[in-house]
């Protein structure tokens, strides 16, 4: 049968981003992909190089338009243990409170892009909905809904009021119903199942051997979360469980995503409850002390990777990021072979993909 | 298998001694410096004694390049590889772990360092007219000559 070549992107509506796919097919059934980067690629580790550690937090921070907290997080975490600073408790309960309202963000904007790809609109639109709760307890706290610049080196800009913490507890209170909700849903959405289930399959060796991380391993049977494995910031002061699944499907995805929501939410409101009292910063000094870090994250995603090395003066003199969207896109050309054209959009949702991020 | 245990064992397996720590959250990193006929050997152990998470590769240019190869496994670990400079060349990786493809391919583009063995060389991220050299080395000149090689040669990506 003749192979037929149909590209995908840079510009296509199927993607949020800009990437090219060109998909061979042999009649509606997927034969080979091929991928290509780079249509956003801004240069940001070049740029980091040639700007001081502060002006880095907020160059970074735009490194993804979802999770920029983490990225500034993962950042501000390393140059501060390079400085030997002691960011205080409060600093850190409210940089790691903003981490979990960027979970619950990230993952209710990927229900609603999986949903539209797969033409449950109603469920798009509920999702996008919910989300607006999140994106405005973010706004109430830092002032941006997606680029929150809450980060500083040393803690935290922002303090939380009493008025901030009762917003914080009727929004959660209001989400953690209405998640619950969406989470029964397409738990039992038979549209749902028969679009997600055994679609883009990726076995738990797979998983290891391409290195894939967050949401996309944990569906596959890896039980690995860095805030649990490795924790950092606040997280050491709660302990979670760390929902798995082992079908490694769309559908097993998707699951574990709203399962983390859901407890993204309760882990949320536990911060608040529990948010001690004193400093949200420390000064720190401008110039770093020669030495080389590496720090990691648990981002929506995944874990988030950043190597940070300073000569001793103002200015880093390498900065190595390397997002979780980098590592699991490796694993797209293995997910589409032998899909049927149609379930395409399906198994690039299901990834949960951030091309600003794997561009940098 | 503790990390602890797992670097001991690489050590005493390929008879290397050169061992450093350095900062990492929330734990520190163990460095084992190694040279670079070694590397697969030592990927190999380590995929054998369970750590099978490579987190990335990062490319430092200094007197020559050195790649750190960072690894993950409920414990950190780093290798660290010197390359020499002039056509810097090292074997890769990506058939004991193909999830290090993609990071190959971008210290490939960004360093012009290759990889013999990668599958896929063509280009990632950067544009398949791209004739400015190697955009994160260090100097201006070799950004040039790499750039002149690389017209010269049309060692430019493919259309993947």
């Amino acid at each position: 049968m003749n192979k037929v070549v149909v590209p995908i992107g840079p510009q296509h509506p199927l993607l949020k981003e800009p990437m090219s796919f060109l998909i061979s097919l042999e009649g509606e059934q997927v034969v080979d992909s091929v991928l290509r980067l780079g249509y956003v690629h801004r240069g940001i580790e070049k740029l980091a190089q040639q700007r001081t550690y502060i002006q880095n937090v907020y160059l970074i921070e735009r490194i993804c338009g979802i999770c920029s907290h983490i990225h500034t997080t993962t950042y501000c975490q390393a140059v501060e243990t390079l400085l030997g600073l002691e960011v205080p408790k409060r600093g850190l309960y409210i940089r790691t409170l903003l981490c979990e309202l960027e979970r619950i963000h990230s993952h209710l904007l990927w229900l609603g892009v999986l949903s539209k790809n797969i033409g449950l609109d109603t469920i798009f639109m509920y999702a996008w909905r919910d989300r607006e709760i999140v994106l405005n307890l973010m706004e109430e706290i830092s002032g941006g809904r997606v680029s929150h610049a809450v980060n500083v080196i040393g803690g935290v800009r922002v303090d939380l009021d009493a008025m901030h913490i009762a917003t914080l507890q009727n929004g959660l209170a209001e989400l953690n119903d209405r998640v619950e909700e969406l989470t029964r849903s397409i738990e039992h959405d038979r549209s749902f199942a028969a679009r997600t289930r055994g679609i883009g399959k990726l076995t738990l060796e797979d998983v290891k051997r391409f290195c894939v991380v967050g949401p996309v391993a944990r569906a596959s049977g890896l039980n690995i979360d860095l805030r649990r494995d490795a924790p950092y910031g606040a997280y050491r002061d709660f302990e979670m469980e760390v929902p798995i699944m082992d079908q490694g499907d769309v559908w097993a995805r998707s699951m574990v995503r709203m399962y983390e929501t859901v407890q993204a939410i309760r882990l949320s409101r536990r911060i608040v409850e529990a948010l001690p009292e004193g400093a949200v910063s420390v000064k720190a000094p401008r110039k770093v002390p020669q030495g080389e870090i590496v720090s990691r994250a648990e981002a929506p995603r995944g874990e988030v990777f950043y190597y940070v090395r300073s000569d001793g003066t103002q200015v880093p003199a390498r900065l190595k990021v390397r997002t979780p969207t980098l590592t699991n896109l490796i694993t797209l050309s293995k997910q589409l072979k032998d899909v049927q054209m149609a379930d395409v959009s399906s198994v690039i949702a299901g990834v949960d993909l951030c091309i600003a991020c794997a561009d940098r | 298998m503790k990390m602890e245990d797992i670097v001991n064992d690489l050590m005493a397996t390929l008879g290397l001694d050169n061992l450093q720590t350095m900062l990492g959250i929330p734990d520190d990193e163990q460095v084992i410096h190694l040279p670079a006929a070694q590397l697969l050997t030592a990927v190999e152990k380590l995929l054998e004694l369970g750590v099978w998470h490579l987190s990335a590769i990062t490319c430092l240019q200094e007197k020559c390049f050195i790649l750190l190869y960072h690894f993950w496994c409920f414990g950190n670990l780093t290798l660290r590889v010197e390359v020499a400079e002039g056509t810097p060349c090292i074997r890769s990786v990506s058939a004991l772990i193909p999830g290090a493809e993609y990071y190959e391919r971008e210290i490939r583009e960004m360093y012009g360092i290759e990889f013999e063995g990668l599958t896929n060389p063509s280009s990632l991220f950067l544009p398949d007219n791209w004739h400015a050299g190697y955009p994160m080395r260090t100097t201006d000149e070799q950004n040039a000559v790499a750039g002149e090689n690389e017209r010269k040669n049309g060692m430019q990506g493919g259309t993947s």
